[in-house]
């Protein structure tokens, strides 16, 4: 009851419907929601969907920017419905839709099949530069070891730096700068000897060359992963790979 | 029976044109001043190879209110060269680490401009001395 009382001020929110079997495209939805200074984006849309439209479609579960599920546009801009407040928004109306660069299947909700295979498509995991049994041990890293790599392992796949892309916007399969991220987190990785699997992955227009170091991806990932720094990085990495090819033990002319 | 039907949205042609792409539109733009002021040298060393009339044409064009008034432009644009130049070089290198720290990016941005102004600096008090000693 208390919860109710205290919501005493309205936001306009003007949501992006898209419903595939009775829409031909998207339209803008406007909500009335009354708020108080603790109610996210999410929260907000979880009102709407309680209380006044039940078919308003949505992704989320942890309501604390660690799942990576709610990414969504507002005002514009690449966000987590859920990291972003009301209050930081009022009194100007709200305007939110789905994630941009992505084909949308039903309201705020798009279609994340293709991010998926490339993220399958980058080894993500450690592969071992030489097999060892458990007998042996683990595998040692040091603290500066960590370091080099640490921060790429905190991406939550929220596809938020892919909405930032304008480059993946022209080319949709453009590995993308969170792909990129996890493949540094590995390439990076002290005890990985799979680098040059992933730059064969990297190699070409698809791969890095696409990125022309907008920056924007960084600038707007929740977890300051910077997967512009992952992706720049690597075109170094793939330039030696192109011109050294032929020094490698083992390979062909 | 399916709803799956993705609508597809394309991306505006004019996306470099807004924000929050502007920023990166006029760093990409500045290198064509650079370019420019590159062509501008070259002009005048085509001249110099052309004999001494040549030469003191393009002295006269530098010394002209127009050529002036470019080269206040070109040397705006190429600060914020520098400027933006530096602030994409720690996207582009491994993580440093230092002591088993990660060293900021915008320390080796700063440090970077820094030292391009210092080699400007000494650059331009060696010209300065030069011209002094001939």
């Amino acid at each position: 009851m208390s919860d109710v009382m205290a919501r005493t001020k309205t936001i306009e929110l003007l949501v992006l419907r898209y419903r595939p079997l009775s829409d031909s495209e998207p339209v803008f939805a406007t909500y009335q929601v009354p708020y108080s200074d603790d109610m996210s984006v999410l929260q907000a849309l979880q009102s709407i969907k309680d209380t006044q439209d039940g078919t308003l479609s949505f992704r989320w579960s942890c309501r604390m920017a660690i799942c990576g599920s709610c990414g969504m546009m507002i005002n514009g801009d690449p966000s987590l419905a859920c990291n972003t407040f009301i209050r930081d928004l009022a009194p100007h109306p709200v305007t939110i839709e789905p994630l941009r660069n992505f084909p949308i299947e039903r309201d705020l909700v798009v279609t994340v099949g293709d991010f998926v295979k490339k993220i399958e498509s980058i080894y993500p995991y450690i592969i071992p530069k030489a097999p060892k049994s458990i007998e042996d041990g683990e595998y040692l890293q040091t603290p500066a070891q960590m370091a080099a790599y640490e921060s790429f392992s905190d991406c939550i796949n929220c596809m938020l730096c892919y909405a930032a892309c304008p480059q993946f916007g022209a080319n949709p399969d453009f590995i993308g700068p969170g792909a990129m991220a996890l493949l540094q987190r590995y390439n990076g990785d002290s005890r990985d000897g799979g680098q040059q699997a992933r730059l064969d992955r990297i190699a070409g227009e698809d791969g890095v060359w696409s990125c022309t170091a907008v920056g924007v991806c960084s600038e707007v990932c929740p977890k300051q992963v910077d997967p512009a720094n992952a992706i720049n990085q690597n075109k170094t990495k793939s330039a030696f790979d192109f011109f050294l090819r032929f020094l490698r033990p083992g390979a062909r002319p | 029976m399916s709803e799956h039907r993705p609508f597809h949205r394309a991306q505006p042609r004019d996306w470099w044109a807004h924000k929050p792409y502007l920023g990166y539109t006029l760093r990409e733009l500045t290198g064509l001043g650079v370019a420019l002021y590159g062509g501008i040298l070259l002009a005048g060393l085509v001249c110099l190879s052309r004999g001494a009339e040549a030469f003191d044409s393009y002295r006269r064009f530098l010394a002209s209110p127009l050529s002036l008034l470019i080269h206040l432009l070109l040397l705006a644009v190429m600060l914020w060269h520098v400027v933006t130049w530096f602030q994409t070089m720690p996207k582009t290198m491994p993580k440093l680490i230092l002591g088993g720290r990660h060293v900021p990016q915008q320390r080796l941005t700063v440090l970077g401009v820094l030292l391009a102004f210092v080699c400007s600096a000494v650059l331009i008090a060696a010209v300065v001395a030069v011209g002094g000693l001939s």
